[in-house]
């Protein structure tokens, strides 16, 4: 039923969405990549894929990091023009997916603000989707009271820090924490915001989040083995979504004391069994990566979905990486991991 | 002579000549002792060199794949993860260096040793959300890569270092060689050839000497004779007519004593001519010296 | 001469100024150190592509008179900026050590130390 009035407000934006998922990369193309042997080969292959010449303006010297902002920017303008012609619920979607951006954007001017940096040079480094009119804002405020009371207050981060952080919290504890804290909330809200959307988009956007909070439930723990990180300091930072997010999942997971107790914890999820799998040189995170690929593929299955759009952000993002990479080898001449890619399409 | 310039001042007596043998003999041991320093810091520079060309290009190497490892953390965390590594550093380093003394042959060469506070991690928390792994692989890599920065910097010190004392111990065994050396020995063959000098000149003295003495003595002796024929014919007037023994006992008596007289006087002159042999000889020998001196400076 | 022991016991820490992603390699590692104490707020420095001449060479001065610093590594990119500077540095403290980035491959015909190395040699 939904289905039939989808495309009175949103049948363009799908269609430009699958256009560009038709510009990615597919595997023959990234094949090409990886033969070249200079950066400027690179962006000879790269000319006659869906980027265009969008290297051409650049002078002097090729590098990855030049490369890997011109592949932003490109994605920039891409969602901005998404952005721009979408209407009600899928515009609050695409606020919800730069929310995430902005939680990294603020816990950078967080730190600067502590350490007293300069403004525009944080500035410069927040990430382009996670904008907002206050942004710059943030690093008046001297102390981390006020950057609450008056900066923070009026962005739509609020409630996270709102609902999880009391002012005292802010000031000595570190920034990861509080970044993973405000995500957990961050997932936790959105994931009800998806659940509000018309079928079949809530039911994909769901997938999404609980793999992404999985996901960061199993870093968290991962990466805090060895820290001083209590139990309950971890329980805070784990999103109550997703597959491991049943109470007896995640009291194991935090106490766990070494990699192969979490392995049992995570390999219990039929799907999740093959993330600590070391064969290949393939890390989790590349695991992780490979599996969202999955669902990102399947999700552009679905027609009148909303849900495409977080699978082509995912993708392309993914592609970014991957062409990073591949340049990354060929300038450091590292031919022999170059296959690290992920080509999902 | 030549060089002549080029030698201290002093006065040429025994005293300074025997002085400056001593001059010389110090400076030809301590040429030979500090060539062989040179010799050991130089067979040890070669070395360092070589290690220092191998490390340097060893580093390179080190650091690409160091480099590489932090494009892995980018590919794993999807960002940039440099700006809160900047900002979680804390006001105690982990990573230190200790230096070290080591001795090659009176120089000492620091040599640099990491010291690495394990306790102190600022960065357990970057990447917890994700990337965690590859930044904790990341700082081992990057640990690594630094401890053979360190193992370069101390072979770039002790490079520098070395270059520097060689340069002086080099500078000082020329000193010696080309300057202090040639000097003495101008030194003490301007004192021989004045020795010499005042050698002759006390030869032709003391022959000067000799022959006034020689000519008195002959005169003396000439005298001597004349009396005694004078004597000898008066005593034979009277000695006939004594008695006959008394003549024997006193021509006897007389006998012995022109025996004694003679001892007395020719007997300082025996020790003036055995003195003026020695000089002659001493004298040849000076000359033979000066001849050898002519010949090398001819040769330089 | 002092003993050399003098001269190096205070000598700790390894500076470093470099672009982005060689600082962020080092202090992976674990060389940085920052303190409130004036004139050593910092070991290392991050310089952009555009850095300005001027800047480099006045926090290269800043970190070869450090007393703390026994090693200063110097990306070699920004080491050609300031070459004259690094050139007629002969002290052997700190020891400078010109190393590669990410974009800039090591060059062992640029390095100063090298370079007086072939220069005693002969070649």
């Amino acid at each position: 039923m939904e289905g039939l009035f989808f495309n009175i407000n949103d049948g363009f934006i799908e269609a430009v969405v699958r256009g560009y998922k038709n510009g990615l990369l597919s595997s023959s193309q990234y094949v090409n990549l990886t033969q070249c042997d200079t950066l400027e080969d690179l962006k000879l292959q790269l000319s006659a894929t869906d980027y265009g010449n969008f290297l051409s303006n650049v002078s002097g010297v090729l590098s990855t990091s030049i490369i890997e902002s011109k592949l932003n920017d490109n994605l920039v303008s891409q969602f901005r023009y998404l952005k721009a012609q979408a209407s009600e619920p899928l515009s609050t979607l695409m606020d919800y997916i730069s929310y995430g951006y902005m939680i990294d954007n603020v816990a950078l001017m967080i730190t600067g603000t502590v350490h007293e940096r300069d403004r525009s040079e944080m500035l410069e480094r927040c990430h382009p989707l996670g904008w907002f009119d206050t942004l710059p804002t943030l690093s008046v405020a001297t102390d981390l009271e006020s950057l609450y009371e008056t900066v923070l207050v009026d962005t739509p981060l609020a409630p996270y820090f709102h609902d999880c952080l009391s002012v005292d919290d802010l000031d000595d504890m570190n920034i990861e924490i509080i970044r993973n804290t405000l995500f957990k909330a961050y997932l936790e809200d959105f994931s009800d915001f998806a659940k509000t959307l018309s079928s079949p988009s809530d039911e994909v956007m769901c997938r999404f989040l609980a793999f992404e909070a999985d996901k960061r439930s199993i870093n968290i723990c991962v990466n805090s083995l060895n820290t001083e990180l209590t139990p309950e300091d971890k329980l805070k930072m784990m999103p109550g979504l997703g597959r491991l997010s049943n109470p007896a999942f995640q009291h194991q997971m935090v106490h766990s004391d070494d990699l192969e107790q979490l392995k049992i914890v995570v390999n219990s999820v039929g799907e999740y069994k093959n993330f600590f799998d070391e064969s290949n040189d393939k890390s989790m995170e590349d695991h992780f990566y490979e599996y969202e690929m999955t669902l990102c593929k399947n999700a552009f299955t679905q027609q009148f979905t909303y849900s495409t759009i977080w699978a082509f952000l995912r993708s392309k993002e993914q592609e970014i990486r991957n062409i990073a990479w591949i340049s990354e080898c060929i300038s450091q001449n590292q031919k022999d991991r170059i296959n690290n890619y992920i080509a999902a399409y | 002579m030549s060089g002549a310039g080029n030698r201290e001042s002093v006065f040429a007596t025994r005293m300074t000549l025997s002085v400056m043998k001593g001059k010389l003999k110090g400076a030809e041991q301590g040429h030979s002792l500090l060539k062989r320093k040179s010799e050991a810091l130089t067979k040890r520079f070669r070395d360092i060199t070589k290690r220092i060309d191998d490390a340097k290009r060893k580093m390179g190497r080190v650091m690409q794949t160091a480099a590489f490892s932090l494009a892995e953390v980018s590919y794993a965390t999807g960002g940039n993860i440099s700006y809160q590594v900047q900002e979680s550093v804390s006001s105690k380093g982990r990573f230190k260096v200790r230096a070290r003394q080591e001795n090659v042959s009176g120089v000492y060469l620091p040599q640099f040793e990491p010291v690495i506070d394990e306790t102190i991690n600022d960065f357990k928390m970057t990447g917890l959300g994700r990337g965690g792994q590859q930044v904790q692989r990341a700082r081992e890599v990057y640990t690594k890569a630094v401890e053979t920065l360190v193992d370069l910097a101390s072979l770039q010190t002790a490079f520098v270092i070395l270059d520097e004392v060689i340069k002086v111990t080099n500078r000082r065994v020329n000193a010696i060689e080309h300057v202090i050396i040639p000097r003495t020995e101008n030194t003490i063959a301007y004192i021989n050839s004045e020795l010499d000098e005042i050698d002759r000149e006390e030869f032709y003295r003391l022959k000067k000497v000799q022959e006034n003495k020689q000519e008195g003595v002959a005169q003396e002796e000439a005298e001597d004779a004349a009396r005694k024929s004078r004597k000898a014919d008066a005593d034979a007037a009277e000695a006939e007519a004594l008695a006959e023994s008394i003549a024997k006992a006193k021509a006897q008596v007389a006998q012995a004593e022109t025996d004694d007289e003679i001892k007395t006087t020719k007997n300082p002159v025996l020790y003036e001519v055995s003195q003026v042999e020695k000089l002659e000889q001493r004298a040849e020998g000076g000359e033979q010296a000066v001849l050898q001196e002519t010949e090398d400076d001819v040769i330089f | 001469m002092p003993p050399a022991s003098e001269l190096t016991q205070n000598r700790t820490l390894i500076a470093a100024i470099g672009d982005e992603d060689t600082i962020t390699g080092l202090l992976l590692a674990g060389i940085g150190q920052v303190t409130n104490e004036p004139g050593r707020e910092k070991n290392f420095f991050v310089a952009s592509e555009s850095v300005k001449v001027e800047d480099l060479q006045k926090i290269y001065n800043e970190f070869i008179e450090r007393d703390d610093i026994a090693i200063l590594l110097i990306n070699q990119h920004l080491a050609d900026k300031i070459r004259l500077l690094i050139d007629t540095f002969t002290k052997p403290f700190p020891a400078i050590l010109e190393i590669p980035s990410k974009d800039h491959p090591y060059d062992p015909e640029k390095d100063s130390v090298l370079r007086r190395v072939r220069r005693l040699f002969g070649e």
